[in-house]
């Protein structure tokens, strides 16, 4: 089922696209990442779908309606952003006590449990909180609303390696419990890759991926080996990327590889090395980037 | 644990697989929920019940409604048969390939194996009991 | 309804903003001018003595008018309260808290009235000329300053969030060239003197009447251009 519908989508400013004819849906109870650089359009494509700022044309459904002042759609959805502002003076509890008013599913035992897990100091004004900290009270608003939709936007920029693991575990446990569509917006994509179902990657204002997660990790191979019997191999194919070290050339290709593929390499004595999500959203991005710079029509 | 080469739901419902081949889930046991694969595995759930799902088809768990998902019996000696079948193409092929480039024979090989395995070698002997196993058959 | 409620118990969840602090502030000027009538009245001095002191909260007010935008409405934003519930929670808000002082200055004034100035002729809320029409006017008077104030910060919040620290500038330029320009006309057809008679004529209720109009635009104001802000 459906909850979210972005149809030609485009955001203009002044004379720059920051969203390009995206069309995109999203759906109940899953997890989606979307993938992206720092400026490709994730925050302003989050931000509008939250009535938080407008499109310049096409349409965004929420819950089948215009989320603009919609009470009734926006109580269902949650923003937690990259660099949340909070009330002057306020205190995390406050924080949450003003969540709490206002998201219908929030639990409150739940912000408890996180508060004590991310070791969340109460007593601190946020405004003294450190970077970590900060970016917590954020991750746990958006946890503890159990809204039906919650968008994170790389919620945890701040949080040392072991306060994101925690930040994931306890994301993916209360998914389990309490299913829900989750959008993270993130660029630690191997770190988030094993919870992400669907993967909607943007780049420069346009969709560049939008699928399941292990279509999207087998549609590419690295294909190493001797130079000559590289280029012979992967003639034909969508090259995205090729590294060379002396006669051994190292070349990714998108596309999946049957089993005469799998013989024929063998046969060549190549290798094929699996790619990562990372390295693919990453390769891919360049590509794209190479074929906007040489006017390719896209 | 994972590794990036095949796709997730196959390696979870691999792991299952190897747990119930090492003798640690017996049949008729029950089987780890979705939530506790994900969980341990760190992965998306739904990924978890792919792998799951995966197994069910392949008769190797089966669900008993109400109740959760339990081993199907004979389970185990449905994935040993399988094993074996692609024991040869997995594990010995490599074997031989890597032989072949250092220069070892498929003698050579036997000689290692039984080394490793502490078995004595049998006394050479045209007319003893036919090649019962593949290793006696390469002696050959 | 009660979402609109909700946002008056976001922006009270922190008392010290809309209760403490400005309590704090009129009782700290309070307390100022007493001390000073206090030495003032031992060394001799027997004329009423009148202060100030009770317009102290309403700068802090612009400052709460001002962040009430800038830091509690996007925070309102992430937690999905429409534009329109948030303005109209906080309106309420600062109407609560205006009441609230308005009150408090209504009977201190009164207190002051009975006793003679604390007994020491020393006037801070009963001020003259703001008690002619009597305290239920002079309570409404004060009110109606304190919503004005932080009318005129929240105004001057959205205006710049929207639209810019240029233009926010140049519309108070322009306002102040209109007042100027009134000034300019009134010396220059030298009605100063009818010009000050109707405004002392028409006393506190009429300034009242005036402030009114004046937190009506301003509010109206800032709720129109908050109707496409963005956070």
């Amino acid at each position: 089922m459906t909850v979210i519908e972005v149809q030609h989508l485009t955001k203009r400013y002044k004379d720059t696209l920051a969203l390009d004819d995206v069309s995109v849906s999203f759906e109940k109870d899953t997890i989606y990442g979307l993938l992206g650089r720092n400026g490709a359009g994730k925050t302003t494509l989050m931000s509008i779908l939250t009535a938080q700022n407008f499109g310049t044309s096409g349409s965004a459904r929420v819950f089948g309606e215009d989320p603009y002042e919609n009470a009734r759609v926006l109580s269902r959805i949650c923003f937690v952003r990259e660099s949340q502002r909070y009330p002057e003076d306020a205190l995390p509890t406050h924080a949450f006590r003003m969540a709490s008013l206002f998201f219908p599913n929030w639990d409150q035992a739940f912000a408890e449990e996180l508060i004590a897990d991310f070791e969340l100091p109460l007593k601190t004004r946020i405004k003294k909180l450190s970077r970590g900290q900060l970016s917590a009270v954020g991750v746990i608003i958006g946890l503890a609303s159990r809204a039906e939709i919650t968008f994170f936007d790389e919620p945890y920029l701040g949080l040392d390696a072991v306060a994101r693991q925690l930040f994931y575990d306890r994301l993916l446990a209360d998914y389990a419990e309490h299913p829900r569509t989750i959008i993270l917006s993130s660029h630690l994509i191997d770190e988030v890759a094993n919870l992400i179902e669907r993967v909607v990657v943007i780049d420069g204002g346009r969709i560049l991926l939008d699928d399941e997660t292990d279509a999207v990790r087998s549609r590419a191979a690295t294909i190493v080996g001797d130079q000559a019997a590289v280029d012979l191999f992967v003639t034909g194919r969508e090259v995205i990327h090729r590294e060379n070290l002396g006669r051994v050339a190292s070349v990714t290709v998108l596309g999946d590889l049957t089993a005469d593929d799998r013989a024929a390499l063998q046969a060549s004595d190549l290798d094929v090395a699996p790619v990562s999500l990372q390295q693919l959203v990453v390769r891919l991005t360049q590509h794209a980037a190479r074929g906007a710079a040489k006017g390719d029509p896209r | 644990m994972i590794d990036e080469g095949r796709p997730l739901f196959v390696q979870i419902a691999e792991s299952v697989e190897d747990s119930i081949v090492d003798g640690s889930l017996g049949d008729d046991d029950r089987a780890p929920s979705t939530n506790e694969l994900a969980a341990f595995y760190r992965i998306n759930p739904a990924t978890a019940a792919k792998g799951v799902n995966m197994l069910v088809d392949k008769g190797i768990l089966v669900k008993r409604r109400g109740i959760g998902m339990f081993v199907a019996p004979g389970a185990r000696a449905a994935l040993l048969a399988e094993r074996r079948e692609v024991f040869g193409a997995r594990f010995v092929q490599p074997l031989l390939d890597e032989a072949r480039a250092l220069g070892l024979s498929p003698e050579d090989l036997v000689t290692l194996v039984r080394e490793r395995a502490d078995v004595p070698a049998p006394a050479p002997s045209p007319a003893s009991a036919p090649a019962t196993t593949p290793m006696e058959g390469l002696e050959r | 309804m009660s979402r609109t409620l909700n946002v008056v118990r976001m922006q009270l969840a922190n008392r010290e903003t809309f209760v403490w602090v400005p309590l704090l502030i009129l009782g700290s000027a309070f307390a100022i001018s007493m001390i000073i009538w206090g030495i003032l009245s031992s060394a001799g001095v027997t004329v009423n003595m009148y202060g100030g002191g009770a317009q102290a909260p309403l700068w802090y007010f612009v400052a709460v008018g001002v962040q009430a935008l800038t830091l509690t409405f996007p925070f309102s934003q992430a937690l999905s309260v429409t534009r329109r519930e948030f303005f109209v929670g906080t309106m309420l808000t600062a109407a609560l808290t205006s009441a609230i002082l308005a009150a408090i200055f209504v009977v201190g004034g009164l207190i002051e009235l009975a006793t003679g100035g604390w007994g020491i002729g020393g006037y801070f809320f009963a001020l003259d000329w703001l008690w002619t029409s009597g305290p239920l006017m002079a309570g409404l008077f004060f009110f109606m300053l304190t919503m004005t104030v932080f009318s005129l910060g929240f105004w001057a919040a959205t205006i710049y969030k929207r639209w810019g620290a240029l233009r926010l500038t140049a519309i108070l330029v322009a306002i102040s060239l209109v007042l100027l320009g009134a000034v300019w006309v009134i010396t220059a057809t030298r009605s100063w003197g009818s010009v000050m008679e109707v405004i002392v004529g028409s006393g506190v209720s009429g300034l009242t009447g005036v402030l009114t109009v004046l937190t009506v635009l301003l509010a109206g104001g800032a709720a129109l251009a908050l109707r496409r802000a963005t956070v």
